[in-house]
């Protein structure tokens, strides 16, 4: 009997757990969105941190980002080229890559490297702003935490990894007609044929809101997770904890969504 | 620590705004938004493998694809495809629209146009989209080819025909090992190739022999030619026994006439007995004397006859 009252009070607080922390993220996206749309919002010192957020998680770490994606793409180009050919689909490779690799993985593989690089930097920060009553003093000061810390530090992040997304996919769309056609424009029209024939309206809208939501996930999920610290340093590492599992979470719950609605 | 921050920011956000404008343009102008596509209304059966997006290809090279496929308000498919401008040029009046559906990879509008000086074909044209569809012949053909493994599995059964046969084929190249070899494989044994042995010997003993009687033949026939046609030879006599018969039957019809006058005188003497009767022994002398040269006319030709039973003839 005892052991059935622990499993519900376990559940109950579990449930109170998660009903909160959805509530706690939920609002604070409320919270961002009524700040977006406030007028005073777009001042001067808004879009100066909002620069400097784009410097920090997008230019950077260009040089890197690049190296990166033309590594991941042209193992992946070469992997599917060479099975397309052995197969006898070399016709349908093209589009492979496209689907595979500009529609899916390279948005993903982008959110993941700023949700690791930035996004953990960011949930370390405002817990520890937290713990040390930062957050608190700035209110006081009448300067709004929401519009001059996190707001800046969300826009910045949505625009990097949108950004990023479109470097990539242009580099790698450029590689992967380089990888097949080679140095000749022969391949130009039929290459065009497979871009036009994926890259419908749907698709496109799809691609731009599936970024804005990974971009929106590797910078509102830390931040709300870094706001519900304690006030206690010790709490800073399971508040990142917390933070870059929902981050993950996240990231593969939209692309799931979206695989699902473009594919089923 | 941040030299230049805004001017990198600026560069940034300002390349990828150009490449997603870039790019953006590009998938518009791939999509054929910028240029003047012409429109084909394909008429099908049934809609059956056929989606927007799939392709309309000439020679392999796409050319455009299929922009929609609906039901009009009778119950029939209506598929708009779009082509290109520059594709549109191989779209002629006698150009014809295949649906190919390969086993495997995506199905597409094969376009063929067999006659390329023939007039193009204008825009807004309704075509026949003709159907060839392996994957709807393959139950009839596992069923054909289930029939013909059943006849294979029957003739190559336990007890079969096949399995008898190739025994008996074994028994008679069994046999063709044995001494008497294909012979012995056809006549089923030994004993029964013996005797066909033992006769084709004899054969050949009755043909030695028979080229020996053709060769006296031989000399045989030389020899009778010779007596037949030499100088003194049978033929030559012939001729003359001829020569000798023709005068003999001459003479005889000369005597044969006199007969007839004597016979004449005797119808004469008979109706004038009273003054006739003192020629009547001279009537019985010719007739005595004609009926002895008419004998003596037949025993010469009965000797002189090459084949007669007394012929004085003797073959060599």
């Amino acid at each position: 009997m005892e052991f059935l009252l622990n499993f519900i009070e376990r559940t109950g607080a579990k449930a109170a757990g998660w009903w909160s922390t959805t509530y706690g993220i939920v609002s604070f996206l409320t919270d961002v969105l009524s700040t977006i749309t406030r007028h005073t919002t777009w001042n001067r010192a808004t879009l100066d941190t909002i620069a400097k957020q784009i410097y920090f998680t997008a230019v950077q770490i260009l040089h890197i980002y690049i190296i990166y994606v033309m590594a991941i793409s042209w193992v992946i180009i070469t992997i599917t080229l060479s099975t397309a050919r052995n197969v006898g689909l070399f016709d349908a490779a093209t589009e492979m890559i496209i689907r595979v690799l500009l529609l899916e993985l390279l948005p993903f593989l982008t959110a993941l490297l700023i949700a690791l690089r930035s996004g953990s930097a960011i949930n370390t920060e405002v817990a520890l702003m937290k713990v040390n009553n930062e957050l608190d003093a700035l209110s006081h000061c009448k300067v709004e935490p929401m519009q001059f810390e996190f707001l800046p530090r969300i826009a910045g992040g949505v625009i990097s990894v949108i950004g990023l997304t479109v470097l990539g996919s242009v580099l790698t769309t450029i590689l992967a007609y380089l990888s097949i056609y080679g140095m000749s424009a022969t391949g130009f029209s039929t290459f065009s044929t497979t871009i036009a024939t994926v890259f419908s309206v749907n698709i496109l809208l799809g691609l731009a809101v599936k970024c804005t939501f990974f971009g929106l996930a590797v910078t509102t999920l830390p931040m709300a997770a870094g706001i519900e610290t304690p006030k206690k340093l010790f709490m800073v590492p399971v508040s990142v904890l917390r933070g870059m599992m929902r981050v993950f979470l996240a990231l593969v719950l939209i692309e799931v969504l979206s695989l699902a609605l473009k594919y089923i | 620590m941040f030299k230049n921050l805004h001017l990198k920011v600026g560069l940034f956000v300002i390349t990828v705004l150009v490449l997603s404008l870039g790019f953006l343009l590009y998938v518009m102008h791939a999509r054929g938004f910028f240029e003047q596509r012409q429109h084909l209304n394909l008429a099908a059966a049934s809609a059956d493998g056929i989606s927007p997006g799939m392709a309309l290809t000439f020679s392999g090279m796409p050319i455009g694809q299929v922009s929609s496929v609906n039901l009009n308000d009778a119950g029939g498919i209506v598929i708009k495809a779009e082509v290109s401008q520059d594709g549109a040029r191989w779209l002629r009046v006698d150009s014809t629209f295949t649906l190919d559906k390969p086993l495997v990879g995506g199905a597409k509008i094969k376009v063929s146009s067999p006659n390329l000086s023939s007039p193009q074909l204008p825009d807004n044209s309704t075509v026949l989209l003709l159907v060839t569809d392996p994957t709807q012949e393959i139950p009839a053909l596992i069923e054909r080819v289930k029939n013909i493994l059943a006849n294979v599995e029957h003739i190559t059964r336990q007890d079969g025909e096949l399995n008898g046969a190739l025994a008996n084929v074994k028994t008679i190249t069994g046999r063709m090992n044995g001494k008497y070899g294909v012979l012995e494989g056809m006549l089923g044994s030994e004993e029964n190739a013996r005797p066909v042995v033992a006769s084709l010997k004899n054969l050949e003993t009755l043909t030695k022999r028979l080229n020996d009687v053709s060769a006296k033949v031989d000399a045989m026939l030389a020899k009778t030619d010779r007596w037949l046609f030499a100088e003194d030879g049978l033929s030559e006599q012939s001729k003359q026994a001829l020569a000798q018969v023709r005068a003999m039957l001459t003479d005889a019809q000369g005597s044969l006439k006199r007969v007839d006058a004597l016979l004449k005188n005797a119808v004469d003497i008979s109706a004038n007995v009273k003054d006739g009767t003192q020629d009547l022994g001279k009537l019985r002398a010719d007739i005595d004397e004609a009926v002895r040269k008419a004998n003596d006319l037949i025993s010469d030709i009965n000797r002189m006859w090459p084949f007669s039973k007394d012929a004085d003839m003797k073959l060599p």
